[in-house]
């Protein structure tokens, strides 16, 4: 019964690789196994019907050949797929090529809310990395009820775009937003607003997202050649392969540039020291963002940095009478400008 | 609610309209409430002291405490003034009505939806800024409505004295000053809420008039249409702003007419929107809305709040006198240099949470001395003569009072006494303002870890009782962090296994050690054991925002509110009704059926032995293999509802398995021994070694949790998945400590 110590740790250490290998969350067999049953026939017609959706927006020709590749199945499952949206009255086949029949349209818009709803969701409300937004979204978006959508959305407040810039289509379907324009169109010297980060391929997106670009940035154009596009924004020069710069959408702005105001964040402030509340960074966004206007932290608010947590975690600002405590990937976000230079008195400031 | 109300808005009692009540005339209600004639409804920031008010003028006694968010369900309550009965709705503290918070949502409805005849704005005097944004809002929504100016003492301390009268004038409705925690300025409030109700005293409330610059274009448009279509309406400039922000429940009321009603609008307006609902106007001005949302700026929300602010903070300045002399002495700022300073924050820290441990450890062995005096030595033996006065079977007697009582009479002595005393000595640390200073100062830890800071107080509540910690987390408000907390609460040393911890390093650490040193060496050895736990939670709290909970530590704020002198008396009242009671009669619940299937496990016999007899043989060699034994695995199975009762089951269960019948009470009768050289001579002879004592320490600290905690997580996470995760992780931890630990001391010991 009682084996040898040594024999019973080997066996211990082998079944924990084995369950690790297993149940490992999102590499494990088990996970695997799971991605590979949901390319069920409602996800692929969805998907499809996504794919189709897409084409027309961009004014594409969507055809057999690209819903293959898109979906990654072989043609023949291609042609049988099509087919059975064709018999379901959901897209019409005309020289080849494929569009959306009025149902069929209505189908994917739900789908593409869903989808970016659920984005917004997890850019709000959660903690997700970026990066995973789009992948979560590509699974929860078949899951999502009709009423479970509008349940979300309201909850969000109904929002508007999608944390990449993408409009939400309303529950009745209408879909704003305006063309936006490739920020490779900026001159030097001309400045705009990120509006909109593509988020396919997701290894473009991750790119794009580590560089620190976010939608709502405030850009200027440097310098722009065949090899590389050079742009200002948020103090720092940015260097892009002319790739990435396509990825990426833009609003123009007109007249001076008003970057220069932002001389510093709350983060550069030392104990002691006060500043005025230019602005809360564009990259700050849903629950967050709402929960520091609401502390009162807006332009004009005067902050004075008063002490720092023990493990460093947190430092504690005074504003408009209150302690209120940040770490400080939240203190960068939040643009000031007046830092008082020389340490002020401690004590109940105005 | 209205079909139950009895209206008297349009018809004041005419003697009284402007009359004074006196204060004799106030009566609490509490919560009976079946009739009444106005609808109050209790809204302000967090941490202003709203439940304070709403306690001082029902008499009810919800907990508050000084930690923002406290309020987390909405509570009801009543009182008269003279022959009118009001109704009194605590709605939940918020910051403000504009964004989509569960609690902004439940408090903007109520005062939208339900119509209270008076909203009362519980404002905090000395941070007056902020909170008048929320009083702005609110005014924006209703007409009739109250400022209740509180903590005007606090506020003086800081030097700032505010103006009522003034005001007042500026916002257009009654400001009365008031300090709830001494009840002073209440029945003044009261009066004017009164007055207000039945019509005497007029409102006309401050409307913002706002120049959102980027979207003035849209707004304006907007606004146009909503007055060409109802004419008269006095809100429309909100309106339109919450249409355009896309604000289901203001197109739903308007679609069905009751805010046009609501707005005052013409009757020409309000036959449109209630009858033809379907008809032109509303389906114009929403079709409108829903175009023009397109058009407005992304900035639009923040210039709404900020064009707030500015207001908020042109009417606070022009009612606030600060005195020209700042006190020569901040106690707040003296008492914050002290607790985050550098040499002294952490010994302080760590100092008061082993004091709050010693006195709960130490305190509670007296009354739980008693309390087993008088439940288990008193009463268990009077019950059995009674059972036996009435010619009771002995097996229905046996399952009765050895069964059933003895298991809720044991949880109920060994976990009262602790808790009534943790839970005090915590909630006062809380009030105080404390422990959110703890948060601050542990935050960078948490962080790493991929956690919140709060969770700092959680988990330190979990040192009391871990269902209760559970219950904590929801001051956290991000879901993944949340979900984190929950899931290693269980690693905090509940006062349920402290009793466990302390006997067996007594029994088997200790007595390694010289005679002299031996108690200091058992407690190290149980200070080692929690440390351990803490440690656990950081590892499994970085482990799980590394795979299944994946993500960046969502960044966060928390308020440090002032420090306030905590009430003794009413701590001790409001946290052993709320947390102790709640949670110890969860506990018996799910003890008594426990105490039946113990009973019944050592009394049914199957072939030449009980069930449990045949169960320890079972799970014999599993426990040996893992350094434990079949009589504590099945300890830990029988004694799920509660740790407590570990113990006295493993003491019955090895007095059955060695067949010492000398010092068992009986089959299947828990008992406890009254000196550790019994209970060590009793295990010595159910084969107990070290290394048993050791494994046991930690599996007591690495097991599922109990079923209230079991219970707690599923109530609060609404998910069977989470809830599992969060009962089998840690025993699976435990297992597998357990048997690494088994196999290296073999290993070493030869």
């Amino acid at each position: 019964m009682m084996s040898s110590p040594l024999l019973n740790l080997v066996l211990f250490l082998l079944g924990g690789a084995l369950a690790a290998a297993v149940f490992w969350p999102g590499q494990g067999l088990f996970a695997r196994g799971r991605r590979h049953r949901s390319l069920a026939s409602r996800v692929a017609l969805e998907d499809a019907l996504k794919h189709i959706y897409n084409h027309e927006v961009r004014e594409d020709t969507c055809t057999l050949a690209s819903v293959a590749g898109a979906l990654e199945i072989s043609t023949s499952r291609a042609v049988t797929l099509i087919g059975r949206m064709q018999s379901r009255g959901l897209v019409r086949i005309v020289d080849g090529r494929i569009l959306l029949a009025e149902e069929g349209r209505r189908y994917a818009l739900e789908v593409v809310r869903a989808h970016r709803l659920w984005e917004r969701y997890l850019a709000d409300e959660t903690g997700v990395d970026p990066v995973e937004w789009h992948t979560r979204a590509e699974k929860q978006e078949h899951a999502l009820t009709l009423d479970e959508a509008n349940a979300l959305a309201e909850r969000l407040g109904n929002p508007r775009f999608d944390p990449h810039g993408d409009p939400i289509p309303a529950a009745d379907g209408t879909v704003g937003g305006d063309t936006p324009l490739p920020l490779t169109v900026l001159q030097p010297g001309e400045r705009a607003i990120v509006t909109h980060l593509e988020d396919e391929p997701p290894v473009v997106f991750a790119q794009i997202i580590a560089l620190g670009i976010y939608v709502g940035m405030e850009v200027r154009m440097d310098a722009r050649t065949e090899q590389r596009v050079v742009f200002d924004a948020d103090g720092r020069k940015i260097v892009l392969a002319p790739l990435l710069a396509g990825n990426i959408s833009i609003r123009r702005l007109e007249g001076a540039s008003d970057t220069a105001r932002e001389t510093a964040t709350l983060a550069a402030l030392e104990p002691g020291q006060s500043a005025d509340v230019v602005r809360v960074s564009p990259a700050c966004i849903g629950l967050e963002r709402r929960r520091l206007m609401d502390l009162g932290i807006v332009p004009g608010t005067r902050v004075m940095y008063e002490r720092r947590g023990l493990t460093g975690g947190l430092s504690a600002y005074r504003v408009r009478g209150t302690l209120i405590a940040l770490r400080e990937e939240q203190a960068r976000l939040i643009g000031v400008t007046g830092v008082t230079a020389a340490r002020a008195a401690a004590g109940n400031h105005q | 609610m209205s079909n139950i109300r009895n209206k008297t808005l349009d018809s004041p009692p005419a003697a009284c309209a402007g009359c004074q009540h006196h204060t004799g005339n106030l009566v609490k209600l509490g919560v009976n409430m079946d009739r009444f004639d106005y609808v109050v409804a209790l809204a302000g920031n967090p941490n202003t002291g709203k439940s304070t008010v709403f306690n001082s003028i029902t008499g009810l006694k919800q907990h508050t405490g000084n930690w923002p968010g406290k309020t987390v369900a909405r509570a009801e309550g009543g009182f008269a003034l003279g022959d009118r009965r009001f109704k009194l709705v605590d709605l939940p503290g918020t910051y403000s009505l504009l964004s989509t918070t569960v609690d902004e949502e439940i408090a903007r409805n109520f005062i939208l939806f339900a119509r209270p005849d008076v909203t009362v704005v519980v404002v905090d005097a000395s941070h007056l800024e902020r909170n008048l944004n929320l009083v702005l809002q609110v005014l924006e929504i209703t007409d009739r409505a109250v400022v209740c100016l509180n903590l005007v003492d606090e506020a003086k301390r800081h030097g700032r004295t505010i103006d009522p009268r003034r005001l007042a004038r500026d916002l257009g409705v009654p400001v009365v000053a008031t300090v709830a925690r001494s009840r002073k300025g209440i029945e003044e409030l009261l009066d004017t809420v009164a007055g207000v109700a039945s019509g005497g005293i007029p409102c006309k409330p401050r409307r913002l008039e706002r120049r959102s610059r980027a979207s003035e274009r849209v707004v304006g448009e907007m606004t146009a249409t909503i007055e060409q279509a109802f004419p008269g309406l006095s809100n429309a400039r909100w309106l339109s702003l919450r249409l355009l922000d896309g604000d289901v429940h203001v197109e739903e009321a308007l679609r069905s007419g009751e805010l046009v009603e609501m707005g005052g609008g013409a009757p020409a307006a309000r036959a449109v929107g209630a009858e033809t609902a379907s008809g032109g106007a509303v389906l114009r001005v929403l079709e409108q809305a829903r175009s023009l949302r397109w058009e407005v700026g992304p900035e639009f929300q923040d210039s709404l709040v900020e064009d707030l602010y500015a207001e908020a903070a042109r009417v606070a300045d022009r009612a606030t006198i600060v005195d020209g002399e700042r006190p020569a002495f901040d106690l707040d700022r003296a008492i914050d240099n002290l607790v985050t300073s550098r040499w002294l924050g952490f010994p302080m820290m760590i100092g008061i949470l082993m004091a709050v441990f010693w006195l709960t450890v130490s305190g509670a062995n007296v009354p739980s001395g008693m309390l087993s005096t008088l439940l288990i030595d008193r009463l268990h033996p009077l019950l059995h003569a009674f059972g036996g006065s009435i010619h009771m079977p002995a097996w229905l007697a046996g399952f009765l009072f050895d069964g059933v009582y003895l298991a809720t009479a044991w949880v109920v002595s060994v976990m009262l006494p602790p808790m009534a005393i943790f839970f005090p000595l915590f909630t006062l640390l809380e009030d105080f303002g404390y422990l959110a200073r703890v948060s601050f100062n542990l935050d960078g830890m948490f962080k790493r870890a991929g956690a919140h800071g709060k969770q700092a107080l959680t988990m330190s509540m979990g040192f009391g009782c871990n269902a209760a910690g559970v219950v904590a987390t929801r001051i956290i408000d991000s879901p993944r962090e949340r979900l984190i907390a929950i899931i290693t609460n269980n690693f905090s040393l509940c006062n349920g296994r402290w009793p466990t911890q302390i006997l067996i390093a007594t029994i088997f650490i200790g007595a390694l050690a010289p005679a002299h040193v031996a108690g200091l060496v058992s407690a190290g050895a149980v200070v080692v054991v929690a440390l351990l736990g803490i440690g656990m939670t950081f590892v499994v709290s970085w482990l799980l925002s590394r795979t299944v909970l994946k993500g960046e530590a969502s960044s966060f704020s928390l308020e440090l509110p002032p420090y306030r002198p905590p009430r003794f008396w009413r701590t001790l009242y409001t946290s052993i009704i709320d947390r102790t009671l709640i949670v110890l009669w969860r506990a018996v619940v799910f003890a008594a059926p426990a105490g039946a299937v113990i009973w019944l496990s050592g009394n049914i016999h199957i072939g030449d032995a009980s069930v449990a007899a045949h169960l320890v043989r079972a799970f014999d060699p599993v426990g040996l293999l893992i350094g434990l034994n079949g009589v504590i695995l099945l300890a830990y199975v029988v004694a799920i509802p509660a740790n407590e009762i570990i113990i006295p089951t493993i003491l019955m269960l090895t007095a059955m398995a060695v067949g010492a019948a000398g010092v068992s009470a009986g089959a299947g009768v828990m008992f406890e021994l009254d000196s550790t050289a019994d209970v060590r001579q009793l295990l010595a002879a159910g084969g107990w070694t070290t290394l048993t004592g050791v494994n046991l320490m930690l599996f007591s600290l690495l097991h599922n949790p109990c079923s209230t905690t079991i219970f707690t997580i599923y109530k609060e996470t609404r998910s069977h998945k989470w809830t599992a995760v969060a009962s089998l992780l840690p025993v699976v931890m435990g297992f597998g400590v357990c048997f690494l630990v088994a196999q290296v001391w073999r290993l070493i010991a030869g």
